[in-house]
This record gives C-alpha cells, structure tokens and sequence, in this order.
C-alpha cells in the first residue's frame, strides 16, 4: 500500500466515528475498492501516484463519505432507542415508587446495569450502551465522594486504594468512549451531571449527608428530570446528523438544569451553581462545534 | 442536473438491489456493472455507493460476507436477502406503475 493511499484511509479512519469493528471493516473495503481502482487505472497506462490521485478522485470526499457513513451506522433503530433510554426509566420508576431507598431494590438495579454494561462493551460498544456507562460510572465516583467522608485514618486507605483505582476506571471509559466519538462521551455524562445537580442542590449547609429529605420532597421534579433524559436519549438515538444529537442533549440538560435552578424547593448554592455552569458549557461547546459548517 | 441526481438518489436502493439480485457482488464490481449497463449513464462519487450499501444492510435486504475473488483477493460481497427480494419487487412494481404514469401524460393524445 503506497502512503498516499495510507493517508487517505488513515484520514477517512479519523473521520468515522462508529464502532470500531464496523470501522475496520469499511476500511478494509474502501482500501481494496480503491485498490481495485487505482490497479485498473495503472492497467490504463497511468503511473501508479496518477493512478491513485484519480482513484481517490473518483471516489470521493473523505469527510462527505464518512458523515454519510456515520449517519447510517449511528442512526439506532426503535429498540435501540428504548434500550438506551430505558436506565433513565428505569431511575424515573425508583423515584415515584420511592423504591430508591431500598437497598435490595438499588443493588439489583446496579447489578443489572453492571450484566448490561459488561456485555455491551464487549460487543463492540452498540449505541445504547452509553446512557447505562453513565449509570455504571455513578456508584463509582459516588463511592469515592463518600469514602473523604469517612472517620479520620481511614481516609488515606480511600486516597491510597480507592480513589486512583476508581479515576483509572472513569478515565479508562472516557477514553475509550471519546475514541468512538465524543458524542457520546456527553451522552454518557449528561446523566452523572444531572445526578450531581441534585446531590449538591439537595445538601444543606456545604454536607452531601444526609439529602434524603430534600430528595424526597422533589420526588416528581426529580423523575421528571430523568424522564427528559429519557426522550433526548430516545431523540438522541434516533438522529442521523450529529448536530441533531448534540442539540437534543444540550435542549433536555439546559431543561432540567434551569428548571432545576429557577425551582423555588432546590437549594442552588455556589458548589452547584457552578458546577451547573460548567455542565453548561460541557454541553453547549460541543453543540456550537456541530453546528459549524462541515468541510464536505 | 440537480433533477437526475435527484432521480437517482431516489431510486439507488431498486437499482442496487436489482443488481445484486441476480449474483453476489462487491462495491468495485457493482459501479462496473452499473457503468456497463447504462452505458456510462449514471455518475457520481464511488463513495457514496458504500453508504447505500451499508443502508440496505442495516435494513436486512442485503446481507455481506468477505470471500475471495475470482482473481483470489478477498472481497467483501454483497447478496440479496429474501426480505431484499420482496422489497425490490414492491419497488419495481410501484416504479412500473409510475413509469407508465408519466409516459401516459407526457405523450401527446392520440384521439
């Protein structure tokens, strides 16, 4: 294979942002329909760097050819969508229910996200597998917040053990999930920052404990947020164009962020304030990038 | 131009799966026998022939297999699903109908 031909498919490789199984094989497929191509063209009396200019010519744009690409493969279908969107479902249910507080009830819910993540991520990281990453990331980063609160000597077992375990796994996932495509990085997190909001909102007096009250008393305020998570997921899934996407995240965050904020029960002090602010910008970046013309 | 390209755009998934109803083919192959048979008539980036391809799959109408090649390479090859078939055949059908159609009002009356 000649470096040009190289380039181009290394560009086109950057520009697919799908699965990575299905990447390799578009890429192994464009390579030989360009291979076969070039070769005919060589065959045709051109030297093999013409040969190859016209057969990429011929072939296309890299961007316009891998965003046509991309919507085919990112556009779920019907189930997918529900199956993204059914953990915020199932996080609406465990509120009205007041199911939340029952700690069988959680460890089921956290053992069934953990069966499904596993899976997902071993098949290749299908759309709907990010809402329930998110779900799956939650505990850990909430054990780690709650492990600083523990009696003095126990704290540095949490800094020495737990804490950089639990960041190599977030920054692990992140990665790995940024390396598909950011998109869905954001789809991932949209849930922990809304989770976050609430937390820090429900706190009183700069404590995270004890919140139950405070939550309790926004029990329908607090569904309804997931239920929105739930139809931008769904909306989300269902998308072809990606500023499609970024747009039906960035609408159903700021939704429940300033409803959230402008609710006279939540409590929004400075910690989640910011912490709303940043959530924000995580999302609205993003957005603005997507809605800037593509090259085609 | 923009009224072929449209035309075609239309009518890319009955004209591949026409072709690939009669025999396993891959992307390469495809724009040949779509150049060969319209004598050149149809134009456009080869590129966009893989997405069309990768649609019709997701939609299982078509269905993909790497195999060698009479030449001996390795070639992914496409091939027609029965849901494929059914789907050409409504489509031919309504494209039938609507060829007769046009024909009907833009020729000039007989009587």
């Amino acid at each position: 294979m000649t470096n040009k031909l190289a380039n181009y498919l290394e560009n086109l490789k950057n520009c697919l942002r799908i699965d990575s199984a299905a990447k390799d094989e578009t890429i192994r497929e464009i390579s030989t329909h360009l291979e076969d191509s070039s070769q005919e063209l060589k065959e045709g009396g051109l030297n093999e760097e013409e040969a190859l200019r016209i057969a990429t010519l011929k072939f296309g744009s890299v961007q316009s050819i891998a965003q046509e690409i991309c919507e085919v493969h990112n556009q779920g279908s019907w189930w997918e969508a529900f199956f993204a969107a059914l953990p915020h479902f199932l996080v609406a249910t465990l509120f009205v229910s007041y199911y939340w507080q029952n700690t069988t009830c959680l460890l089921l819910v956290l053992i069934a996200t953990t069966c499904v993540v596993i899976y997902g991520w071993r098949h290749n990281q299908p759309v709907w597998l990010f809402p329930w990453l998110g779900y799956y990331l939650l505990p850990v980063i909430v054990t780690g917040i709650l492990l600083i609160y523990l009696p003095q000597g126990w704290t540095w077992l949490a800094a020495l053990v737990y804490i950089p375990l639990a960041l190599f796994i977030v920054a692990y996932i992140v990665r790995q999930t940024t390396n598909r495509d950011w998109l869905y990085t954001l789809l991932m997190l949209v849930p922990i920052l809304v989770v976050f909001i609430w937390l820090t909102s429900s706190s009183t007096g700069g404590q995270l404990l004890p919140i139950s009250a405070q939550l309790q008393e926004n029990t329908l305020l607090l569904a309804g947020s997931f239920i929105i998570l739930a139809l931008a997921t769904i909306a989300f899934i269902r998308a072809k164009q990606r500023w499609h996407k970024a747009v039906a995240l960035l609408i159903s965050a700021s939704l429940i962020l300033f409803s959230l904020a402008l609710t006279n029960r939540a409590n929004i002090g400075l910690g989640a304030g910011t912490i709303l602010i940043l959530s924000l910008l995580i999302l609205v970046i993003p957005a603005w990038m997507q809605l800037k013309p593509q090259p085609r | 131009m923009d009224y072929k390209r449209e035309l075609l755009k239309g009518n890319t998934e009955c004209l591949l799966l026409c072709l690939i109803s009669s025999q396993p083919m891959y992307g390469y192959q495809i724009i040949k026998e779509l150049n060969r048979r319209s004598n050149g008539y149809f134009r456009f980036k080869e590129g966009t022939l893989y997405p069309a391809l990768h649609r019709l799959e997701k939609g299982k109408l078509v269905k993909s297999e790497w195999e060698k090649s009479p030449a001996g390479q390795e070639r992914r090859y496409y091939q027609i699903t029965e849901k494929g078939r059914q789907a050409l055949s409504q489509k031919l059908s309504l494209w039938e109908d609507f060829s007769t159609a046009i024909k009907t009002v833009i020729q000039p009356e007989t009587s």
